[in-house]
């Protein structure tokens, strides 16, 4: 199958959605609006890196 | 070949050996998530004297305890602590955004605890699923299922959300005002029980309306019962809508782990998301040759809150002899979930799978989509009644259909039967899970 997709440049930016969804969380003050929205998007990094992120980091 | 040809290119065509790797660390997660944060998985496996570190390769699995439903139904309850999800719980209570049950076809029902993110990994799993069978934007779907309780059609609902699909959901409505809603609104799409698929098709057709020229179905999704897998039920299904039927299997403790693609070739088991493994119900011997039926054993990847981990679910199935032509590498299930080793039961001395009643009825075009098997002791001896329905068009040819049907049968079965002709529409009819087989014996 042609791959045409960039499975490093995938990870690289799952990873600093994990990373910003975090320190948003971190810096929110405990508002609940910015806490549960941040809860959501951490719930659907998660996804992602189940979808890619823990294939692309098989040991070859 | 572009991307958009599966869900996810990355873990439906990842080579074999990439998956049994994937598989052995996501099982080494999960193991040791449920060891540290689950009284009830840590005491399992401290009694057999096995920790995290002793699984190192893909056979270790196998040392493993398993974990039956009964275990986790006592290790729940009215007096367990958190309430009412006990030992089983890994995480604090206040992070559980969701509960469902089993239906408790087998007993007390289990309380199934969910985190959001739990809730949308079922959601993803599920999309596999749809996307394999055609599902995308622009499709209307049409739920006609009162959700509730249980966890039936709700991930159906939110993956074809997430998708991009229109869902309308029709639960409160009665099966004609869902029928004319699925009429009015030209809905594209379906999922429900295959005895609900069916059921709806008479009543349409009593309205006056032929669901492939009057309705716009053109996809159903079944669920919940065997029927999908089974080809002369899946052949009534597509007949009487004029749509493809494509089946999905799951279940509470589990989530969606299996579902036929476009090529309806077997079920293809969702590897990166679920290790299913099985055995041999005498021996305990692992089969992963094709073709050799046993009982699965399966294990949930990453659901956190409640995991399920080696869960002996005692359904039988065998894997399939071929690859599927879709290009998946994800195994193939012969034939789906082939039934229960709890449902396998000797009469008269013969194994009997109420499967192989559905498949000889079906394929019977004179009779109706309803059966009932009841099984008695009269003294010493098994008895087994089975109640179908004729067609009200077929009722002068009764005697000879029922000797073809006593014969097919007895080439099946290896059994005869004492049956019972009834009115068309009398025997009951469920939306929900069928319970078409009864053992009325003392045991």
């Amino acid at each position: 199958m042609a791959q045409n997709y960039d499975i490093k440049g995938m990870v690289s930016k799952i990873k600093s959605l994990r990373k910003d969804a975090e320190e948003l969380k971190k810096i929110s003050g405990g508002i609940p609006a910015v806490e549960k929205n941040a809860d959501r998007i951490l719930a659907d990094v998660r996804m992602l890196e189940i979808d890619i992120v823990d294939a692309a980091e098989l040991k070859s | 070949m572009n991307n958009t040809e599966y869900w996810n290119p990355v873990l439906e065509t990842l080579p074999r050996e990439k998956l049994r790797q994937l598989q052995l660390k996501k099982f080494k997660e999960i193991f040791t998530w449920g060891y540290e944060h689950s009284k009830f998985y840590h005491k399992l496996y401290s009694d057999a004297g096995i920790q995290p570190g002793d699984i190192k390769k893909f056979e270790d699995i196998k040392k493993v305890p398993k974990m039956e439903k009964s275990m986790m139904r006592n290790a729940q309850g009215p007096t367990k602590e958190p309430f009412p999800y006990g030992d089983v719980l890994c995480v604090p209570l206040e992070q559980v955004t969701a509960y469902r049950q089993t239906s408790g076809t087998t007993g007390q029902p289990i309380y199934q605890a969910d985190t959001w993110q739990d809730w949308e990994l079922g959601t993803e799993a599920y999309c596999y699923a749809l996307w394999a069978q055609g599902y995308r934007p622009g499709e209307r779907i049409f739920v006609p299922f009162g959700y509730n309780i249980f966890v039936a059609f709700w991930a159906y609902h939110y993956a074809g959300e997430k998708i991009g699909c229109e869902v309308i959901p029709g639960g409160v409505l009665d099966t004609s005002a869902r029928i004319l809603k699925m009429k009015e609104l030209k809905a594209t799409a379906m999922g429900a029980t295959p005895t609900y698929i069916l059921g709806m098709a008479e009543t349409a057709r009593k309205m006056g309306i032929e669901p492939p020229k009057d309705l716009y179905i053109r996809r159903i999704t079944v669920a919940g019962e065997p029927g999908g897998s089974v080809p002369v039920t899946r052949q009534r299904m597509e007949d009487a809508w004029g749509a493809k039927v494509y089946d999905e299997v799951g279940s509470t403790e589990i989530g969606h782990w299996g579902w036929q693609c476009l090529h309806q070739a077997g079920l293809h088991v969702n590897e990166a998301f679920y290790l299913v493994e099985i055995e041999d119900v005498a021996t305990g011997e692992t089969i992963d040759e094709p073709g050799r039926r046993g009982k699965m054993v399966i294990t949930t990847f990453g659901r956190l809150a409640q995991p399920c981990i080696r869960f002996d679910v005692k359904d039988i199935i065998q894997w399939n002899t071929q690859q599927c032509d879709c290009g998946r590498t994800f195994r193939l299930l012969d034939g789906g979930v082939l039934g229960r080793a709890d449902d396998i039961t000797k009469v008269k001395g013969v194994l009997l799978s109420p499967l192989a009643i559905e498949e000889v009825v079906r394929n019977i075009p004179q009779l109706g989509n309803e059966y009932q098997v009841i099984v008695t002791k009269k003294g010493d001896i098994d008895d087994i009644t089975l109640k179908v329905e004729i067609l009200p068009e077929y009722k002068k040819d009764e005697a000879a259909i029922k000797a073809k049907l006593a014969d097919q049968l007895r080439i099946t079965t290896n059994l005869g039967y004492n049956i019972e002709f009834h009115e068309y529409e009398s025997l009951p009819r469920s939306q929900a899970k069928s319970r078409r087989f009864l053992d009325q014996r003392p045991h």
